[in-house]
């Protein structure tokens, strides 16, 4: 197992090495000279700005000095004189706390619905629940996000009325409080799932429709405890981060949704099925654990696969609804002209769905042990 | 990473199509893909003909109707009403479904062509070939094409054509190329190749007789789904006002959220919905299609219900 995981990583940073060359090399191609933007009045002749920048040395030496970099860890001076890393970790737990609690609401929310529906049988419950998610998937996020805002803002006013708190506008304010978010939201999700489905195995029902419930109350606990409740539910009711949350969970869900359909759907006409049917066990529990974890492996797979594709998606969400995060940060680099900010925005997100796909071999491999065999290559 | 073997037999192309004409995926895709293409057709007809008056009221982006108050709904003379600039909406988003569809068309081909050749030939050849080109296409895989459009529609001298190249350069070099492979690989191991290796088939006939047969449906399922992404791409690209142009469905979005704010005229609702939803309904045109055909040439996929 230990030699799996550790040839998989090895594989990985090959991978990792791969993605921030092409990145490296698109980047500088598609955007070559526009550097000079950032840097405005232009003070100083080109040449000297070049020089200044040692952009005027070959693509290939600037690559070698960039890996090197990458390496150690530097992503590298942005045009506009800070290092890209301090871009980009003041915004990154923003974007993370969102992707987070947007991932996996709509990853819980699709495989209850895809469940569900495939198990009704239902032909109206399921042409419908199909067409909204098809719908919902290809939706045009800013026009998504305007709707939600419009309709939804006065709701959100309301919710945040409760907690005492008044209405706000504009751009989310960052801080520390984020970055507890970035990491308390996901760890409590994440142990409210675990605790879940160990409920479910050990059949105390009560404990698994209380799992999640508790996992949330735990950071909420924990938030009181530290003196950090009031900034935290500031920005948890924000409306633009209430939108961004809502639309990418609106975006996410129906993959996870059909796939989860299809897959109990198969599952369904199975031996081990018609065998629990025929010892009367109840319909439930069939379902829920007989099916479902069959059902769920390709869901999962399907929903990390789609990461990127997710991440390409938050970024546009980020932008329409005006929420400081690394899509944000990304457009306005593309606006400047601002090649290394843009290179080592693309490079994090590759750290990221490597990251979460390495893991989901490493579960894979626990859970499956035909996938060990194989060596850990890609 | 789990190489699925797919159960994929070469069928008889009659009883595909009787399976592509029963499934509803495909024949609702079918059918919303021919009525915007049918929209985009239009355009030019309907302006040399019913809108060919001398004020030009109907011209895309400069028309204007000097007798209402704009933004108006749905009437008679403008069947989706006027965008607050006061130009009519079904002739804007008529036009603007032109450079969609150059986009649609610019990605099926590059990916199809990218994907078709990165993983046909990687199963074929196998060895450190195949080796180097997993490598790559899993590398290709963790840079979102949408990214990489977004970048290069910046400095506004590729047009949507070269932007759709390149997007599905990015979208099959990828997941595309790693899908198509696998599939590739299944009929690789079929005995009929080794039946056409033993009666003397060279690498050319086997691939252009044996292999791309079964591997072309698979293309053409990954391909309609980058499609998807790249409309959507698009239509933000032009809501930003990145492209030369300015008539994209994105940008008729674009206008009516931005001016009701300005001019504090109340949403147009006509015109925000045709521009969002001629996006939304295009893209997932395209996404039924291609979820249809994965049903339609991967039964086992789709349910076994006798």
């Amino acid at each position: 197992m230990v030699r799996f995981v550790s040839r998989r990583i090895l594989w990985g940073l090959v991978t990792l090495f791969l993605v921030v060359t092409i990145a490296f090399f698109a980047v500088n191609l598609l955007l070559p000279y526009d550097y000079a933007v950032v840097l405005g009045q232009r003070p100083r002749p080109i040449e000297q700005l070049r020089q200044q920048l040692g952009l005027n040395r070959p693509l290939w030496v600037r690559w070698l000095e960039y890996m090197w970099g990458f390496v150690r860890g530097d992503l590298g001076e942005s045009y506009d004189g800070y290092r890209v890393t301090t871009h980009i970790s003041a915004v990154l737990p923003a974007t993370v706390a969102l992707f987070a609690v947007g991932g996996v609401v709509a990853y819980l929310f699709g495989e209850w619905l895809g469940r569900l529906v495939a198990w009704s049988r239902s032909r109206v419950l399921g042409a419908t629940s199909s067409t909204l998610s098809v719908l919902f998937f290809s939706a045009f996020p800013p026009f998504l996000v305007f709707v939600l805002l419009y309709f939804g803002r006065d709701r959100v006013f309301q919710v945040r009325s409760w907690f005492g708190l008044g209405p706000v506008g504009g751009p989310m304010p960052l801080g520390p409080v984020v970055t507890v978010l970035a990491v308390g939201l996901p760890v409590a999700l994440i142990a409210g799932v675990g605790l879940r489905s160990w409920a479910r195995r050990q059949q105390r029902r009560v404990l698994g429709l209380l799992a999640i419930p508790l996992g949330v109350a735990g950071l909420v606990i924990g938030l009181l405890a530290s003196g950090l409740w009031a900034e935290a539910i500031n920005r948890l009711l924000w409306p633009g981060a209430v939108v961004s949350a809502v639309a990418l969970i609106l975006i996410a869900f129906g993959e996870t949704m059909l796939v989860m359909r299809a897959g109990v759907d198969a599952e369904m006409t199975e031996d081990y099925v018609f065998t629990a049917r025929a010892k009367a066990v109840p319909g439930r529990l069939i379902r829920d654990r007989h099916l479902a974890p069959n059902a769920a492996l390709p869901a999962i797979s399907r929903l990390f696969t789609s990461i990127p594709y997710l991440l390409g998606g938050l970024v546009i969400i980020e932008a329409a609804s005006g929420m400081p995060g690394l899509g944000s940060v990304f457009l306005g680099s593309i606006e400047t002209g601002d090649v290394p900010v843009i290179i080592g925005i693309i490079a994090v997100i590759g750290i990221i769905g490597l990251a979460l796909r390495i893991g989901l071999d490493a579960v894979q491999a626990v859970i499956d042990p035909r996938i060990r065999t194989d060596g850990g290559r890609p | 990473m789990i190489t699925t073997t797919s159960s994929y037999e070469i069928a008889g192309w009659a009883d595909t199509r009787t399976r592509i004409r029963n499934s509803k995926m495909v024949v609702t895709g079918l059918l919303l893909l021919s009525l915007f293409a049918l929209l985009a057709f239009i355009h030019p007809v309907l302006q040399a003909t019913i809108w060919s008056d001398s004020q030009a009221v109907y011209r895309p982006v400069t028309g204007h109707d000097p007798l209402i108050s704009h933004p108006s709904g749905p009437s008679v003379d403008h069947l989706l009403g006027t965008d607050p600039l006061g130009r009519d909406v079904l002739s804007l988003m008529t036009y603007g479904l032109r450079p969609t569809f150059l986009v649609a068309v610019a990605v099926a081909l590059s990916a199809g062509t990218v994907a078709m050749i990165v993983g046909t030939s990687a199963a074929f050849f196998r060895g450190r070939y195949d080796r180097v080109m997993t490598h790559v296409a899993d590398a290709v895989v963790l840079l979102p094409p949408p990214l990489v459009f977004l970048i290069a529609s910046k400095r506004g001298l590729l047009g949507p054509f070269e932007l759709g190249l390149l997007y599905g350069l990015f979208a099959g070099l990828g997941s595309a190329a790693i899908v198509v492979r696998s599939r590739a690989l299944a009929i690789m191991a079929k005995p009929f190749i080794d039946a056409a290796r033993s009666v003397g088939g060279g690498p050319r006939w086997i691939i252009a007789h044996h292999v791309l047969p079964g591997v072309i449906p698979h293309v053409a399922v990954v391909v309609l789904a980058s499609v998807v992404g790249a409309l959507v791409t698009q239509g933000f690209v032009e809501y930003l006002g990145i492209f030369e142009y300015r008539y994209g469905l994105g940008n008729l979005v674009y206008n009516a959220i931005t001016y009701q704010r300005a001019l504090g005229t109340g949403v147009p609702w006509s015109a925000l919905m045709a521009g969002a939803l001629g996006i939304s309904l295009l893209a997932s045109a395209f996404y039924l299609i291609s979820s249809g055909l994965r049903q339609v040439i991967d039964p086992r996929r789709s349910g076994r219900r006798a």
